[in-house]
């Protein structure tokens, strides 16, 4: 550290006297120069060497102090860029797995969504394919019942029509003959019923 | 009353022999015969009556008039006997003395009793046609209690022995209705 010190100490003085120095000769060259134009645009060699001394003096400065420091800190920061690209990429590596396996659990969810829906709708058909049929039989076997029911109702109403006619047509009948027939047509009837009458066997 | 079949058959046969013996004398075995068919057809046929007669809460005094007042003109042995059975409370044994009074009768008179049964009264000429039919089938005499009524239209109805024949209008006009019902329900 006290090296650097002296070697920076040295190398401002150096810079505060050879400036000095040049520009001591400044004014008997602008007077030589403004004699010809290419004097001013090459240097005095009075000056020349004391910017060259100033300029190594300088550079080995720079060179042995400066520059091992910003070099290590490009370098530290070269190993940083370095390290987060690294990072980066990793993390996008990562990204695009994670973004291909949530792909992957999207399309598979998708699917079995998919899947799900198209189960329903087919028991959904189902369910509705097997009401409706059972609705269908239960209407049938009740419309079937129903007419089961009218017909024999039918049946009864005309049986019990048909026995009211054929009463009341004995009815009548038994009327006129027993209010139309004389004690004579009676012993009639008997004698007829008599010879046609079938056999009293008692034995 | 006896309970017992045997007994009430002897009982039944002791009334029919007293009321038989006390006809013969008078000849009126076959009058009575028809008297105690009616007797019976009412008593039977009337459940107040024959109750009445079976009850010994009534006098017997009183169910012997009824019996008189019922039965006015009627042959005074048979009254006397049904007075017997009321008093003994046999009148349910009337239906079996009535039953054995006529197999006695038929035996005694020779012949067979046929109940007739009629809407008008029988002349001469159908009382003999149905005599002459049912002697030839039966091979004896017979004898026709007769029977008017109404109920049965016409024609006639023979009975005998538990027997029957019945050619009445009213039983032909209900095989006519029968008939008639069951081909009409045939369609």
């Amino acid at each position: 550290m006290k090296k650097l010190v002296t070697s920076v100490a040295f190398a401002l003085g150096a810079l505060l006297v050879l400036p000095a120095l040049a520009f001591a000769h400044e004014g008997e060259a602008a007077v030589e120069e403004s004699a010809s134009g290419i004097g001013l645009l090459l240097p005095k060699l009075g000056e020349w060497i004391p910017m060259l001394l100033a300029f190594i003096i300088l550079w080995i400065v720079l060179a042995k102090f400066a520059w091992p420091a910003f070099m290590g800190m490009i370098d530290k920061r070269t190993a940083t860029i370095k390290d987060s690209l690294e990072r980066a990429e990793s993390a996008k590596i990562e990204s695009e797995h994670i973004l291909v396996e949530n792909q992957a659990t999207i399309i598979s969810a998708k699917k079995q969504a998919a899947e799900i829906i198209a189960d329903a709708k087919v028991a959904e058909e189902s369910v509705r394919a097997e009401i409706t049929a059972k609705a269908q039989q239960e209407a049938q076997a009740t419309l079937a019942r129903a007419v089961a029911t009218i017909e024999t109702e039918k049946k009864v109403a005309v049986a019990e029509l048909q026995s009211s006619v054929a009463d009341l047509s004995i009815s009548v009948v038994g009327r006129l003959i027993g209010a139309d027939l004389s004690d004579d047509e009676h012993r009639r009837i008997i004698e007829r019923y008599i010879a046609e009458a079938g056999d009293l066997d008692v034995n | 009353m006896s309970t017992d079949r045997t007994l009430q058959r002897k009982e039944s046969a002791v009334y029919v022999q007293t009321l038989l013996e006390a006809v013969k004398a008078e000849n009126r075995v076959f009058e009575v015969s028809g008297q105690l068919e009616q007797a019976v057809t009412i008593i039977r046929g009337n459940f107040e009556l024959r109750n009445t007669l079976g009850d010994q809460g009534v006098p017997l005094a009183a169910r012997k008039n009824i019996l008189a007042e019922l039965f006015t003109g009627f042959d005074e042995a048979l009254l006397a006997v049904l007075g017997i059975m009321v008093e003994r409370e046999d009148i349910p044994l009337l239906s079996r003395v009535n039953e054995a009074y006529v197999e006695a009768a038929e035996e005694y008179l020779g012949s067979i009793i046929l109940d007739v049964t009629t809407v008008v009264e029988l002349d001469a000429p159908l009382r003999e046609a149905i005599r002459k039919k049912y002697s030839a089938q039966l091979g004896r005499d017979v004898l026709l209690r007769e029977h008017l009524d109404p109920s049965i239209m016409g024609g006639i109805v023979i009975s005998t022995h538990g027997r029957r024949i019945d050619a009445s209008v009213a039983s032909q006009l209900e095989s006519a209705r029968a008939v008639l019902a069951d081909v009409t329900s045939r369609g």
